[in-house]
């Protein structure tokens, strides 16, 4: 092999791909040596570098150690909490609600009985007043 | 039992199915990895978090159907690799072209005790793949990916992609490609 190695040659290298011939001229060429060298000690640093990178920013693991509960399950519990949380004292206040407008209906109730119990219309009810007291009168005079 | 085909997690076809009961130790076993490809591919921890949670969330609704017929790893990696070319799809803006985390994630470099002079030229060698691999098509990306920071053989990214064997090594050598002549590679 004379001429340097394709681009694809390269490629091919870098996953394992390699003929016997390819092998050769790598040892023989500097220029093909120091590529391939060039490129795999970077991917071999990029590489590296990320792994190192993730596992410095893995804080939050989804399972606490030495627990038992299945990933998720507490979503479930503080779901079900927060949904209690909340209905309790919202059937609290409507069972108040509830209260208060059955005392004001009792209470209308009790004024309507009371205008329809009336003998005589609140506005007749001072000339009423007078014809009970001429009433009187007369009685006392005979 | 036959043992599923994957690098490095080998596991029995039968016990795969089994070993999805114990979730904890699924989640523990997996997690780094699957948090690490997200984050690769986004360069955003959160989003990473997000991506990772959401894998694991998925595969827990899903184990009833997980068979064993792939690697508990490979099942998991490709539900990963969907996630995140969901979200990649779905956010409107290219982050990838942008340069935002480059300088973060490629100064975090593993204190292996070099000289300043070493350890600065690593850091411009990784800067530069990480800028070359920023604006790689998104496949080729994530094959480019799984390659060299996951270090899964070519069969395994096809198993976990869905791409045939060869589309899998097209991808990579494309990607290898831009990413040597961007990084200095001669012509």
């Amino acid at each position: 092999m004379n001429s340097h190695l394709s681009p694809q040659q390269i490629a091919k290298w870098m996953i394992g791909e390699r003929a016997p011939s390819e092998e050769q001229h790598v040892r023989d060429c500097p220029q093909c040596g120091a590529e391939i060298a060039r490129l795999q000690s970077a991917l071999a640093a990029f590489g590296g570098a990320v792994r190192d990178w993730s596992e410095r920013q893995t804080v939050v693991k989804p399972v606490r150690e030495g627990r038992g509960v299945r990933p998720f399950r507490w979503v479930w519990v503080a779901a079900g909490a927060l949904l209690l949380a909340t209905a309790v004292p919202i059937h609290k206040l409507e069972q108040r609600r509830e209260l208060e407008r059955a005392r004001a209906d009792a209470l209308l109730m009790e004024q309507v009985d009371i205008e329809v119990s009336r003998a005589i219309a609140t506005p007749m009810e001072p000339l009423a007043k007078l014809m009970t007291l001429d009433e009187s009168n007369e009685t006392t005079s005979h | 039992m036959q043992p599923a085909a994957t690098s490095g997690l080998a596991i029995d076809v039968a016990g795969g199915a089994a070993e999805i009961d114990d979730f904890d130790a699924v989640v523990r076993q997996y997690w780094a990895r699957v948090f690490r490809f997200a984050l690769a591919s986004l360069r955003d921890r959160d989003a990473a978090e997000t991506v990772a949670q959401d894998c694991f969330w998925k595969a827990w609704q899903g184990r009833g159907r997980f068979r064993g017929e792939c690697s508990l790893q490979t099942w998991l990696m490709q539900i990963v690799v969907n996630l995140v070319r969901d979200r990649v799809r779905s956010r409107r803006l290219q982050f990838w072209k942008s340069a935002v985390d480059i300088d973060v994630a490629a100064h975090w470099m593993p204190d292996a005790g070099a000289s300043p002079e070493a350890r600065a030229a690593t850091i411009e060698r990784v800067e530069a793949v990480w800028r070359a691999t920023a604006r790689l098509p998104e496949k080729q990306r994530t094959v480019f990916l799984l390659r060299f920071v996951e270090e899964m053989e070519v069969l395994e990214i096809a198993a976990v992609t869905g791409l045939k064997e060869g589309t899998v090594k097209i991808h990579l050598y494309r990607a290898l490609e831009t990413v040597r002549k961007r990084t200095g590679g001669r012509g």
